[in-house]
């Protein structure tokens, strides 16, 4: 007998287009599985069609559509119910157990077929024409169908159990489209297990679980061992099984063979009244229908306004918020920063929080109620009434169009009070309600407004809930492979997009502009398409657009679309105007062929011999609020090549608002612009540039920001926390920065492979510091103005500052040779202020912290920092030469801190608003700082050659002398804390990388190896053979090879060749071993 | 007053069911019963009067407004209870008639709420105006239909089939109200039920299969069969060979026996009884015939 309902169900399922459409959906979605699951993960080594790559992204597709496995199993036995076949059902003796197991059975099976699409779509998926062969292995099903039975079916058991027994037992449409959401916050919850056991165990999708259970696998065993049967991933796939034949289990005994839902018996009974005869002779009011428009401006609102009242009476929706706020409540609002340290809840950060956290329940709500809110008549048959009152259509659309708006709205401001509260309850009571406002009413209301009309549209056009969602699916997952691999412009990408950062010291700077732009671009689109919407609804079989446009009485109705068609060109064609004409827009194709054609023509000057600076003498007028500077500049060139130089190669930032005129030099020059479209004149000199001689080169360059650019960098002359450097300037000859980088797209256009940094021992590479390098270090003299109060920074002694025309003028000249790397910057800053005297050094040294107001929190941690490190270092390797150090804020478009000569700039987000809690954090701010200090021996005093090993000198020595200074002020627990913390971070970072770990001797760009796995071995060294020695080590390299007078350092710059030597020097012969294995091994 | 012109309506679904044919009807102010069998169109026929769907051809008039082409100004002045409608569970009636009201254009909130209390006295749900939908009995939601169709003072008031699940107290006052309304308002009534529109209504149609078969008065209809009807008592065998022989237009059992009434113009024998023609054989006869 179950068999008659099972073949029943798998009839009727066969009959469905839906069931069609969900596998197509599944399909099409997993061709692009593992790219979408994976996006922003590298997954190195590890092959695409790897089985446990393959398995996460199943997990995860299944995660993220159990909406569909909720349509699937919830409605069978609701189907009997709605249709009200149910009596007649029920009324046949038929036993419950049959009746159940064939639906349940049934339906299983379609789910499996369902679900089945993400084999087929993921294997088809790696020959894809975009499927790089590299990324993956020769192919085998068996990859795929392991994981699909082995960690997916378990799990949709368990769901499909869950959806078809509470589908069945409450009979409600709704619960059964929400249910979903209730797996998912299973999940979520799993995510605040601190116990990473528990949490592999309790994940019901495996995620978690395939994690752990893999977490001592080499590469080889990630690419070619099936998911194993045993151990956590066993435990976990009984546990969820089990539990859901228990639900079954359960379910059967709860149901009970009666028409009506349970509730009904709970409900009390219809409390009869009789159709009296009270009042039957009085005449009914008359009423005075009116439908100006005024009138039907309060009919939108009153109907908006019903409509929202109606979904707050939905226990789904409680149910919905309640999930909401668990999850947020449960995983907290994570500050954690990079560093383990949280910072402080700052309002920006919150809402970017709240943002993460509620958005996938926003987009929940917006698909469902927007399914639920369009056909709500329909549902419970009230469409007939509905329909026949004389509410205009365009109303009738935008009324629930508000009614969603309304809903959202109310959910914003519930979690804004739940981020107040946030704060309060950690003691922050800086509420930026403006933040706040701008964070959820400019970012996420028009993210929400624009979904919606889109949702609106595809209900309509589908003219189908269920078709509906899907479209609406679709079109969320056609939006994004629109932003990955479309050309990249706004007015193509719907919705335009995000708000840029939100700085404290820039606030949302000039992004607002565009960004507002954009959005009502596209949001007089959305309207267009409700309007669509609305003429689309009431299409009748003779509708025509030739009837429609010539409908007189369709007056109103011509003049709005007409007007909205005209604001949208208009807007559109501002935009475009801003960002094509004011601005230059380079598609991706265009960008590539820019940079290949760079390289293809220009690479044949690589290393021409170019003159280098000697001196800098820089005017600059910076304009904050209009984003724009002009330079007036003059470089003292010298020759340091035996042979005569000929030609001087000019090259211009590519940056299309940058202007860069009249240079002038002091001899005569023929200038050959061949090579014009790369911004790149050679200017021949009449007579040559002898070895020693030298010339001058006088230029200006102009910044003029033009209208508003949606790129998304326009970060760096801003209107305040300006940060630009030397690398604007002109430069001389070819430069390696504009080669593309990505191998892929290398391999496409027939470029070799890049080499990041040369062999140590290559001849012309060793003369460098960095590619292309203009100088060998230069005297610097600059003039910088820039609008009041704002205070200008750069290297340099400060000699002399005025104040004119409203405008602040600082004088910096450096007294000794700096390095050629030089920022500027401008802000409205506060200064903390400090001095100290370093050892063996004459002159005080100035200390200052420049600082966005209201970020003084970790302000003596970093000057503490600074003490301290000129202290050590001064005594250790060497005099800190100049008499100031400056650190200098910049807003939170970046997120490092970088030293330059006497200047670190420092991020806002990095440890201005940490929030140290001695008791259990390290003390970040203060240890960033000691590194940056060390930088000004390590990169300031003493550059490397810029081939392999260079950074291992840079910044592994300044972990080194960071550490130092931190034991010296922490307890040796800290100090494990933080050595911990670099053990953890360099474990993770080396799972994602694409080749294997090369030592440190010859690091490249692998930031894991110089940064973290060098603290570690150089701890390590310094333990074994003192930290004596290793100074002795360090300070007898950095005497030799200084680059301002070293000895050794006339014609090249050190390598990590050089400094092992070094090391050998004081290490005891019976612990050379240690040098190889620390430093010249890498990993296997 | 208008009247409701109806000319030539035909509406055949993609399915090839043709489901009203080349209909034309003039209808007056008063109550107006449309009479078929299940299925003869006449939902279709008023969910079209309605605008709920277009008709392939024909026109509508109501008085000089274009029906067809200006939906929404007859939407106005309509009031339309259909055949089955449900309602939102979790709403007062209160709440939905407010809803209603805003969307029938009555936007003084006073006269709303005036017209709203009127309603649920005369439709005797006042007391439980509160009360929530889901938590109505079938007459209740019945007589909260009716009073939804009224909110905007209709000239045009579409009934269709209102009294099906109503006991006979019920449906007695339920056409009590119908006919206090029909006094201002042209009412039209859809029913399968003869006795309802003999009762109540000054003019009728017939409709079978899609078609009118008769319109007019009841009493002329009446007329019309008035000495050509005839009644035998028979024996329940004898039924096939009479209907080969006669026009035979119903057929009932009456203690154990066959009670048959034919049609003829002439009388057809003795054992005939000539009797008074009634609307049910007018209705039989007219959809035995078709």
């Amino acid at each position: 007998m179950w068999y008659h309902f099972f073949k029943f169900e798998i009839t009727y399922r066969i009959r469905r287009p839906e069931t069609y459409l969900c596998f197509l959906f599944l399909f099409i979605f997993s061709l692009f599985g593992v790219e979408f699951v994976f996006q922003g993960i590298d997954l190195g080594l590890v092959k695409k069609n790897s089985p446990l790559v393959i398995a996460k992204t199943m997990a995860a597709i299944t995660l993220l559509f159990m909406i569909i496995a909720s349509m699937v199993m919830g409605v069978p036995i609701l189907r009997d119910h709605q249709y009200e076949t149910q009596s007649l059902i029920y009324a046949n003796p038929i036993a419950k157990k049959d009746y159940l197991l064939g639906h349940f059975l049934g339906s299983y099976v379609v789910l499996i077929f369902i679900f089945s699409g993400m084999v087929w779509g993921m294997a088809l998926g790696g020959f894809m024409p975009w499927a790089k062969p590299y990324e993956y292995l020769p192919f085998g099903l068996i990859n795929y169908v392991q994981p699909f039975l082995w960690v997916v079916l378990p799990s949709l058991t368990f769901s499909g159990a869950i959806f078809f027994i509470s589908g069945a037992y409450s009979k409600n449409l709704i619960l059964v489209y929400t249910q979903a959401i209730f797996i998912f916050v299973i999940f979520m919850l799993t995510k605040g297990i601190e116990n990473p056991n528990l949490q592999a165990l309790l994940d019901p999708f495996s995620l978690t679980t395939l994690t752990k259970a893999t977490e001592n696998w080499t590469i080889y065993q990630r690419n070619h061992h099936l998911i194993p049967f045993s151990g956590m991933m066993l435990l976990n796939k009984l546990f969820w099984f089990s539990l859901g034949v228990f639900v079954l289990i359960v379910g059967y005994f709860k149901f009970k063979m009666a028409v009506g839902s349970e509730k009904t018996f709970k409900r009390k009974q219809p409390q009869e009244n009789q159709f009296e005869t009270v009042s039957h002779n009085k005449l009914l009011p008359a009423t005075k229908p009116v439908f100006h428009a005024n009138a039907q401006f309060k009919q939108l609102l009153l109907s908006a306004w019903f409509h929202s009242l109606s979904i707050l009476k939905l226990t789904s929706f409680w149910a919905i918020i309640v999930c909401c706020f668990i999850i947020i409540y449960v995983n907290s609002l994570s500050l954690g920063t990079a560093y383990d340290v949280d910072s402080y809840p700052t309002t920006y950060l919150i809402v970017e929080e709240l943002h993460e956290m509620s958005l996938y329940f926003f987009a929940i709500i917006l698909v469902f109620y927007t399914s639920e809110i369009m056909w709500k008549e329909r549902d419970v048959h009230f469409d007939l009434i509905h329909d026949s009152t004389p509410i205009h259509n365009m109303i009738n659309l935008s009324s629930r169009f508000l009614a969603l708006l309304i809903i959202y709205i109310l959910l914003i401001v519930a979690l804004i009070l739940a981020g107040i509260t946030f704060q309060i309850f950690h003691g922050y009571f800086r509420f930026e309600l403006n933040v706040y406002f701008f964070g959820f009413f400019l970012e996420l209301i028009f993210f929400l407004t624009l979904s919606t009309f889109a949702a609106i549209f595809f209900q309509v056009l589908t003219n189908n809930k269920f078709l509906g969602i899907l479209g609406v699916l679709l079109f969320g997952v056609i939006n994004v492979a629109n932003v990955h691999l479309g050309i990249g412009h706004v007015l193509l990408e719907f919705g335009g997009k995000t708000l840029g950062n939100y700085s404290d010291m820039n606030g949302y700077g000039i992004f607002l502009d565009g960004y507002l732009w954009v959005k009502a671009y596209w949001l007089l689109f959305g309207v267009l398409t409700l309007f669509l919407a609305s003429t689309l609804k009431e299409r009748r079989s003779n509708w025509s657009f030739k009837k429609w446009l010539s409908d007189r009485k369709r007056k109103s109705a011509h003049l709005f679309v007409f007007i909205c068609l005209l604001l949208f060109a208009m807007t559109g064609g501002f935009i475009f105007y801003n960002t094509n004409v004011l601005n230059t827009f380079w598609t991706k194709t265009e960008k590539n062929k820019f940079r290949v054609g760079y390289e293809k023509t220009l690479k044949q000057f690589e290393y021409i011999p170019q003159p280098k600076i000697i001196k800098t003498h820089l005017e600059i007028d910076l304009f904050p609020s209009k984003r724009s500077y002009e330079i007036h500049g003059e470089y003292v060139l010298t020759n340091t090549f035996q042979e005569p130089i000929q030609a001087i190669h000019v090259q211009k930032i590519v940056e299309s608002n940058v202007q860069l005129g009249e240079i002038t030099f002091d001899r005569k020059v023929s200038s050959d612009s061949l090579y014009s479209t790369y911004e790149y004149i050679i200017y021949n000199l009449d007579k040559p540039l002898n070895y020693g001689d030298t010339m001058t080169l006088a230029f200006k360059q102009v910044l003029e920001a033009k209208g508003f650019d949606v790129k998304g960098n326009e970060t760096e002359v801003v209107y305040n926390g300006t940060f630009i450097d030397n690398t604007a300037l002109p430069g001389f000859g070819y430069q390696k920065k504009y080669e593309i980088q990505d191998e892929d797209l290398r391999l496409k256009f027939d470029l070799g492979p890049r080499i990041e940094k040369a062999d140590r021992n290559e001849q012309q590479a060793v003369q460098f510091a960095r590619s292309g390098s203009d100088s060998k270090g230069l005297l610097l003299d600059v003039i910088i103005s820039t609008e009041a109060p704002q205070t200008a920074l750069t290297s340099g002694e400060l000699i002399g500052h005025w104040h004119e025309n409203d405008r602040n003028y600082f004088h910096y000249q450096t007294d000794q040779k700096i390095i050629h790397f030089y920022p500027f910057l401008s802000a409205n800053y506060e200064v903390f202020r400090d001095s100290s005297q370093p050892p063996s050094s004459q002159n005080m040294v100035n200390l200052e912290i420049f600082h966005h107001k209201g970020h003084e929190y970790n302000l003596d941690r970093m000057m503490e920092a600074m003490k301290m490190s000129l202290d050590y270092y001064g005594r250790h390797f060497s005099p800190y030469p100049y008499k100031h150090l400056r650190i200098a804020e910049f807003p939170r478009y970046n997120d490092f801190a970088q030293s330059l000569p006497g200047i670190i700039p420092f991020s806002e987000s990095l440890g201005f608003i940490m929030h140290i809690q001695d008791q259990k954090d390290v003390d970040m701010a203060f240890y960033i700082t000691a590194h940056e200090v060390a930088h000004q021996w390590w990169g300031m005093q003493l550059e490397a050659a810029h081939v392999k090993g260079q950074n291992m000198i840079l910044e592994t020595l300044s972990q080194y002398a960071a550490m130092m200074v931190f034991k010296s002020k922490y307890s040796n627990q800290k100090m494990q804390q933080f050595l911990n913390l670099q053990k953890d971070a360099y474990k993770k970072s080396k799972l994602k990388l694409k080749t294997t770990d090369p030592p440190l001797a010859l690091v490249e760009s692998q930031s894991h190896i110089y940064y973290n796995k060098g603290a570690l071995a150089m701890y390590e060294w310094m333990e074994c053979i003192g930290e004596k020695n290793v100074n002795k080590a360090l300070s007898n390299f950095l005497c030799d090879w200084h680059s301002f007078g070293g000895a050794k350092s006339k014609d090249r710059y050190a390598t990590t060749l050089d400094l092992l030597q070094y090391f050998r020097a004081v290490t005891p012969d019976d612990q050379h071993y240690l040098i190889g294995d620390l430093f010249e091994c890498g990993e296997e | 007053m208008d009247n409701l012109i109806i000319t030539k309506l035909s509406k055949t679904y993609q399915t090839g069911v043709q489901a009203i044919q080349n209909i034309s009807l003039q209808i007056p102010k008063g109550m107006y019963g449309l009479l078929g069998p299940n299925g003869a169109g006449k939902s279709t026929l008023m969910r079209t009067l309605a605008t709920l769907q277009a008709p392939d051809t024909g026109s509508i008039f109501l008085g000089q407004l274009n029906v067809l082409e200006n939906p929404v100004e007859l939407r106005k002045v309509l009031g339309y209870l259909p055949q089955q409608f449900g309602v939102y569970p979790k709403l007062s009636s209160e709440m939905l008639l407010d809803h209603l009201a805003v969307l029938k254009g009555i936007m003084n909130r006073a006269e709303r709420k005036e017209i709203i209390q009127a309603l649920l006295h005369k439709v005797n749900l006042y007391e439980v105006k509160k009360q929530n939908l889901g938590e109505f009995s079938g007459g209740m939601k019945q007589r909260f239909g009716i009073a939804q169709a009224l909110l905007n003072n209709p000239k045009l008031l579409i009934v269709d089939e209102p009294t099906a699940g109503l006991d006979p107290v019920e449906r007695n006052r339920f056409y009590d109200l119908l006919s206090e309304v029909s006094q201002q308002t042209i009412v039209i009534l859809s029913t399968h039920i003869v006795e309802d529109v003999k009762q109540l209504c000054t003019n009728m149609a017939i409709i079978n299969k899609g078609e009118v078969v008769m319109a007019g008065k009841p009493q002329e209809i009446i007329n019309n069969l008035q000495g050509k009807l005839y009644q035998k008592t028979i024996q329940k065998s004898e039924l096939d060979g009479y209907k080969d022989a006669y026009r035979v237009i119903s057929q009932r059992l009456y203690q154990g026996n066959q009670i048959i009434h034919i049609i003829s113009e002439t009388h057809p024998g003795s054992d005939f009884k000539a009797i008074d023609a009634n609307l049910e054989d007018v209705y039989m006869s007219q959809i035995l015939n078709a």
